[in-house]
């Protein structure tokens, strides 16, 4: 008996093995050795030299990377409404009326997420142009503007944000629209029968359903956010005005690949994992708490 | 244990093994370098990374066409192109050092210069050079341009495709705001009227292209430098907090302020400049060959001398690329140096200058009926510009490893805000010299 366990055990490690050693080689081996990197003082050629802490003190000394951080924040809450109740409502909507309609808006609104990143951002470059662009000429006509989006510091980040928003709505509606195709019809059935008007059914019974995939989306927006804008950022505004548009990817992008200030790069790496990592720890030990009372 | 079960054990394992294999030979594979290979059937491949190459626009064809003149003379070398976006030059080289597939030439803007000299393996052009051949190199070549360009009492980097900051506008908006396009304005305050008689005939008065998407800082220091003031003095000491820089950029300011200037980035202005709407433009005469075909058949683009501080002569400094060698392999340097000779040879400015829209830095071919006598007999826009190039004023560099990250902060921190949205001058230099001089260890 003990023979055979043991026999399963080994064919079985044997079997992970292939992805132990993809995990160590591209996950776990990197991980540590940017945890390293961010405590060297290495610019990628010659000897890399022990800095302790020095990197993570310069990190915060200078302004650019607590201001990209915060700019971060508030990137993800412009980015966040977009990702739950605008896709949200929409696949609603198109939920209601299925038939062909339906699919061609459902088709619509995904082609955004297919296009090239770059090519566009740079067709949002042309159409915000503030000297002749399709947006504020259309505004001229009606009396207002221009308005300089992209290079005015209040307009920029918002205006980042609508932007990386557009293939944020499409790929979640898709989301909500597979969740939706789950929901169990006998409650809407049971809403029906009690009398409850369609409103009603959407608040109460459809909306509460669609919850679980609403934390995923969250989750997904508030680790994602920045990385979804890196694109738009660096064709657009390469962080300006005023370092405005600057988040925490793209000054992890600029230490690192701009400067080979590794070291640098690294502990700003590092902190955002901690950051992003904390709420996780956090939660999985609630979690285990809850689970503990409970038992 | 049966023999069948024993078999299939033995398979297994086997098969568990082959999967391991595979997945360490694959990672090896990825991890491996695949640089080319320095002589193949006597032919010397030589890899070439150019932010002109490739471009959808007249730079990229002309670069094409030199590759292409130079293969067809030189039948044992191989040039194996690479584009990249200017900003990336740097990025691309260190990564594929460090990966070890380097190139074997590259161009590098003159603003990234202080770092490539740093940070990549470089071997100056002129040690490479036969001691003959360089001399025969050097003699028709533009003085004050290899002068400027030195490195440690040498020619690191071959001047290739050069420019210097000019002014370019719009005949039909100059006349539409009573202005005379013979007569172009050649000092500031004129510029600043001219630019505010076009604005009150509806059109964008002047840009200059000081807070450009490469955050290169010559226009900066053209600035700068033609009011008599620095960016840094001869010591290396930073010095843009200085009255003559400030006052350079202050200048900036109130153009801006005054709405001379529109406070837009540089691909909104050269969109407007191109679509007719823009009178006058501040920037490098490498982009001349993209405005004449934007502009064809709707208005004619002149061009003239970067304008003055006064009485003060202007002294614009360069733009553009030199030519490094990073290969240490000697066949393949040697190779590098024959592909160098023809890129700055008097049959390849003649492409660089008609074609990529750069500044010939041989002075004969200018007049030599051979190459471009012709062009400038008809087209005089690029002399003003070429007269300047005399007298040029050396890019100055930041010192230390940290140089790059206080141009960046020199053109993001101090000169966008001022220029783009007129910022105080005295206050941004003040404060962003500080954060440099703290980067450089002053």
């Amino acid at each position: 008996m003990t023979n055979r366990f043991a026999r399963r055990r080994s064919g079985a490690l044997g079997y992970l093995t292939p992805l132990l050693v993809v995990l160590a080689v591209w996950v776990y081996g990197p991980l540590v050795f940017t945890v390293v990197l961010s405590v060297l003082d290495w610019d990628g050629s010659g000897t890399p030299t022990f800095a302790g802490m020095d990197n993570f003190a310069e990190l915060f000394a200078r302004p650019e990377f607590p201001a990209a951080l915060l700019h971060t924040v508030v990137l993800v809450a412009c980015v966040l409404p977009f990702a739950t109740v605008v896709p949200m409502s929409l696949a609603i909507m198109l939920w209601k009326q299925p038939g062909r309609a339906s699919s061609v808006y459902r088709a619509l609104l995904f082609l955004p997420v297919v296009l090239a990143p770059v090519a566009t951002a740079l067709a949002w470059q042309f159409v915000l142009n503030p000297l002749g662009g399709v947006l504020d000429e259309t505004l001229g006509l009606l009396g207002l503007g221009p308005v300089d989006w992209l290079g005015d510091p209040a307009t920029a980040l918002p205006t980042i944000a609508v932007i990386t928003a557009e293939k944020v709505i499409g790929l979640n509606v898709l989301l909500y629209g597979a969740a939706l195709d789950g929901i169990d019809r006998q409650s809407l059935a049971a809403a029906s029968l009690d009398g409850a008007t369609e409103w009603q059914t959407t608040r109460h019974v459809v909306v509460p359903q669609l919850w679980p995939i609403t934390g995923l989306l969250v989750g997904l927006c508030v680790v994602l956010a920045g990385q979804w804008a890196f694109t738009n950022v660096a064709v657009l505004t390469q962080g300006a005005p005023n370092g405005t548009t600057d988040n925490v990817y793209y000054r992890l992008y600029t230490y690192g690949f701009t400067f080979f200030d590794n070291g640098l790069a690294s502990a700003a790496a590092v902190v955002l994992i901690v950051l992003l990592g904390l709420p996780l720890a956090i939660r999985a030990l609630l979690r285990r708490r809850a689970g503990t009372v409970v038992s | 244990m049966t023999s069948i079960a024993k078999k299939r054990t033995r398979i297994r394992r086997l098969s568990l093994l082959a999967a391991l294999v595979a997945v360490v030979t694959l990672t090896a594979a990825g991890c491996g370098t695949s640089g080319t290979d320095a002589a193949s059937s006597g032919t010397i491949t030589l890899s070439f990374l150019s932010y002109n190459y490739g471009t959808a626009d007249l730079g990229g064809q002309g670069t094409q066409q030199l590759i292409d003149e130079f293969e067809a003379a030189n039948p044992a070398i191989k040039i194996e192109p690479q584009g990249v976006a200017v900003a990336d030059v740097l990025t691309k080289l260190r990564s594929s050092a460090l990966g070890g597939n380097g190139f074997d030439v590259a161009q590098v803007g003159w603003s990234k210069m202080a770092v490539a000299y740093q940070s990549l393996p470089i071997t100056p052009v002129q040690k490479i050079a036969p001691a003959q051949d360089w001399q025969d190199t050097a003699a028709g070549f533009n003085q004050a341009v290899l002068k400027a360009t030195q490195h440690d009492g040498m020619t690191v980097a071959m001047p290739y495709t050069m420019s210097i900051p000019t002014l370019f506008y719009n005949a039909n908006l100059f006349r539409a705001a009573g202005l005379d396009p013979a007569d172009p304005p050649a000092t500031m305050d004129q510029v600043r009227a001219d630019a505010l008689a076009i604005v009150q005939h509806g059109a964008q008065g002047v840009y200059f292209d000081v807070a450009n998407a490469s955050k290169s800082d010559f226009l900066t220091q053209s600035l700068v430098d033609s009011n008599g003031g620095s960016v840094v003095d001869a010591d290396g000491k930073v010095t843009l907090d200085q009255p003559p820089a400030v006052q350079a950029l202050q200048t900036m300011a109130d153009l801006t302020r005054s709405a001379a200037q529109p406070g837009v980035k540089e691909a909104d202005a050269l969109a407007a400049f191109k679509a007719g709407k823009l009178g006058m433009l501040v920037t490098s005469t490498a982009v001349l060959t993209g405005l004449d075909s934007a502009a064809a058949g709707k208005f004619p683009v002149l061009a003239t001398g970067f304008p003055s501080f006064g009485d003060k002569a202007p002294r614009p400094t360069y733009s553009g690329a030199g030519l490094v060698v990073l290969s240490k392999d000697t066949a393949k340097q040697q190779a590098a140096w024959k592909f160098i000779q023809f890129l700055t040879s008097a049959q390849a400015f003649t492409t660089i200058t008609t074609k990529i829209g750069y500044l010939p830095l041989r002075p004969s071919v200018v007049t030599d009926p051979r190459y471009l006598k012709t062009y400038f007999d008809s087209d005089k826009r690029l002399l003003p510009a070429l007269h300047q190039l005399d007298t040029l004023t050396p890019y100055t560099f930041f010192s230390g490893p940290k140089a790059d990250q206080a141009v960046q902060a020199l053109q993001d921190q101090a000169v966008a805000p001022i220029a783009l949205q007129g910022a105080d001058a005295q206050q941004t230099l003040h404060a962003v010299a500080g954060t440099i001089r703290g980067l450089l260890g002053q």
